[in-house]
This record gives structure tokens, C-alpha cells and sequence, in this order.
């Protein structure tokens, strides 16, 4: 009788182990790693919707924040406030920030770019040719790259919490 | 007893598995402890002289007989730091040079220079160059690349390799004109390449007696 029962908490506990394993793997699995993690982040020259043009290499030195958004994508607006509103704390510090839109109607960027206003460039690439470059699988991408240029966080979502984590990491890039 | 036993060896082994393979998958989805949906990687600087002497110095206060001695040997770290380094960027520049003449060798080479003079009536915008109809380069200027080029900056647009022959360069500029509107101009050269390195320049400058800009192509002999 007390084997039995033994035995049957035994299988319990396999299966919940077993479960467990599963659903850590499947984690792992569904969310691949950002192939450009770690590298150099690849420079680009993109005008602006204001007209003038700005080089990801000129920002050598700043910790630099490039998101990339799109004007039918729904929390690409809430995380241009919060980048809009660190960068206004930051920049002295050394941080700035630009946001390359990948929309084809470069119309519609503009007008999202006048309903959010931010304190960084709006840059437009209807080509998409940067948004391939980096590997843009899901909008909003926010890339961290730190002052020598190498891309150090991703994120490829904006949550409710998303901007104390931005804010831990960006601290981390400015103290280096 | 022998049997339960048993099953508690191999619930122990399961449990040890588990905590095993969930720590390895969480260390791999996250190596700083970062939520699902972000990617981190740890500071992947290296420590720069100044830090790799200050490990080298001990953590308390040195007595005034240990000083003397801890100096010199701070010093000659230092020194043979700072000869690494410079051997890393000698060796640096030696690659880069090698590079460039596997890549394009002297007998194929052409390079092709930008330079801008006075610019009072030609704000540069995009340049873009076609060499026998095949777009080459198209390069957009920030406002402080055309500032470089007007204090006399010359950039190298671009470098390639053609083969012995005649051979025809197009440039076509883009910008803002005399009046602050639009303005898209073109140049083209017809040129030989023969057996070694050619260089082009693309020159922008003012015309003052017509008060439009010039552009033209020059080949450096």
C-alpha cells in the first residue's frame, strides 16, 4: 500500500519534471536569440522626417537607442514617449536616440511623427534596406548600443515595466 | 525496502536533472537575468591600462617602505602596455593596407574623391555614382560631412577595380540649389583606364559669374 503510493507520487513528480523541461524548452525555442547581439551595430545614413539627414556613426561615443517602429504598430507610440522622455534627462549624460520607421507610406509616418512628438530624429526607410540590415523580425526593435558602437540590448516588445528595464540598462551603458 | 529505495534514487536523479536543465535554459535565454522577450549581453569591454595597473596595485594602502618598491614595477607594466598597444595598431594599420591591395590591386584600382569649394550655392545632399550605367555607390550627406567638405575635406566616394579599357563615369548630385529649392544636376567622363592605379575627382564648386554651382570630373593624371 505505502509503495503504491510512493510509486504514484513518483509518477507525479516525473511528469511534473517532465513538464517543467517542456515548457522551459519550448521558452527557449520560440524566441531566437538576436544574431547582432553583442556585434558591431552596422551604420546607416537615413533622412529624417524634419529633411535633414543623420549616420548611426556619428553618435560614436554616445549610448545610442534606435527603435525601430511603424505607424500601425499599437506600443510603438508608448515607447517613443518613454525613450523621448530619458533622452530629454540623458543627454547630457550622453545618450541619444533615433527612431527609423519602416513604413511604405512615408505619409502616415509623418503624421504619427507629428501626433508623437519626441526630442529625436524621425528617420524614414521606405526601402527597408536598414530594417533588413538589422534583422527587424517584430516592431517596436529597440536596439542599446553602447559608446564603442557594439549592440549590447534588445528588446523586441514594449510591456508595462519595459521602460524601468530600458532605464536600468541605459544607466548601465552611460556609467562605462 | 530495496524497491523504494530504488525509487528514491531515481526521483532524486529526476529532480537534479530538471534543476540542471532548467538553469542551463535560463542561463542561455537570458545571460543577465534579463525577462523573456529582451537580449543581453554581458559588458564585453576590456579593462583599459589605467585599470589592468590598478589590479596590479595592492588593495590597502602600501606602507612607506613597500612604496618605493611597488612603483617601478607599475611603471615598466605600464610601459610595456602602452608597446602592445601600439604594436596592435601598427599591425592594425599593416592589415588594412595589405587588405586594400588584395582587394584592389594597382593595376585594376580606381578611386574616385569628392571635394566642395565655397558651396554658397549648392547645399550637397546625395551623390551617386554609375560606372559603364551600374550604380556604384549612392552616399547621402549629413549635415557635418558637407561641413567637412567645405572646410576642404576630400572624401574617397569610392574604390574599385576596372579592367584595361574605355570605360565612362557618371555622377549625379543632389541637393539644394542658388534659391533653396531642389536641384539635381549630372557630370560624365569618358575615361581609359590603362595598366595602374586611376584616380577621379568629382569637384563641386561655385560659379560666380553665373551664380550657379559647377560640377565636374577630373582626372588626376
Amino acid at each position: 500500500m505505502v509503495i503504491a503510493a510512493v510509486q504514484n507520487r513518483c509518477n507525479s513528480l516525473f511528469l511534473l519534471a517532465a513538464a517543467l523541461l517542456g515548457t522551459a524548452w519550448t521558452a527557449a525555442a520560440a524566441e531566437p536569440a538576436y544574431r547582432l547581439l553583442g556585434k558591431a551595430a552596422p551604420d546607416f545614413a537615413l533622412r529624417a522626417t524634419s529633411g535633414t539627414n543623420f549616420r548611426l556613426s556619428e553618435y560614436r561615443g554616445d549610448v545610442v537607442a534606435v527603435t525601430f517602429w511603424g505607424s500601425r504598430c499599437g506600443t510603438c507610440g508608448a515607447q517613443l514617449s518613454a525613450l523621448s522622455r530619458m533622452v530629454d534627462t540623458y543627454q547630457s549624460a550622453g545618450l541619444a536616440a533615433l527612431a527609423v520607421n519602416v513604413d511604405d507610406d512615408q505619409a502616415a509616418a509623418a503624421s504619427f511623427a507629428v501626433a508623437h512628438p519626441v526630442s529625436f530624429p524621425m528617420l524614414l526607410d521606405p526601402a527597408k534596406a536598414v530594417a533588413r540590415q538589422y534583422r527587424v523580425d517584430n516592431l517596436p526593435l529597440l536596439l542599446l548600443i553602447d559608446r564603442s558602437g557594439a549592440i549590447r540590448y534588445v528588446h523586441r516588445n514594449h510591456r508595462s515595466g519595459s521602460d524601468a528595464q530600458y532605464l536600468q540598462q541605459i544607466r548601465v551603458l552611460l556609467d562605462e | 525496502m530495496n524497491r523504494s529505495h530504488k525509487i528514491w534514487t531515481a526521483w532524486l536523479v529526476v529532480v537534479a536533472i530538471t534543476a540542471m536543465a532548467v538553469t542551463h535554459v535560463a542561463m542561455a535565454a537570458a545571460p543577465n537575468a534579463s525577462p523573456p522577450g529582451t537580449d543581453a549581453i554581458a559588458p564585453a569591454t576590456p579593462a583599459p591600462a589605467g585599470d589592468a595597473t590598478a589590479a596590479a596595485e595592492p588593495t590597502e594602502p602600501a606602507t612607506d617602505a613597500q612604496a618605493p618598491v611597488a612603483a617601478p614595477d607599475t611603471r615598466a607594466l605600464d610601459e610595456e602596455i602602452q608597446s602592445i598597444k601600439k604594436d596592435v595598431v601598427d599591425l592594425n594599420r599593416d592589415l588594412f593596407v595589405l587588405e586594400e591591395e588584395l582587394l584592389f590591386p594597382a593595376n585594376t584600382q580606381v578611386a574616385v574623391f569628392l571635394s566642395m569649394d565655397v558651396g554658397e550655392f549648392f547645399a550637397l545632399d546625395t551623390v551617386e555614382l554609375r560606372v559603364d550605367d551600374k550604380q556604384v555607390t549612392k552616399y547621402l550627406y549629413t549635415p557635418r560631412e558637407a561641413e567637412a567638405l567645405l572646410k576642404g575635406g576630400v572624401q574617397r566616394l569610392y574604390l574599385g577595380n576596372l579592367r584595361v579599357g574605355n570605360h565612362e563615369l557618371v555622377a549625379l548630385f543632389t541637393g539644394k540649389g542658388p534659391n533653396g529649392q531642389d536641384y539635381s544636376r549630372g557630370a560624365q567622363l569618358k575615361f581609359e583606364k590603362a595598366v595602374g592605379a586611376k584616380y577621379l575627382e568629382l569637384k563641386i564648386s561655385d560659379r560666380q559669374r553665373k551664380r550657379q554651382p559647377e560640377f565636374e570630373i577630373k582626372d588626376w593624371e
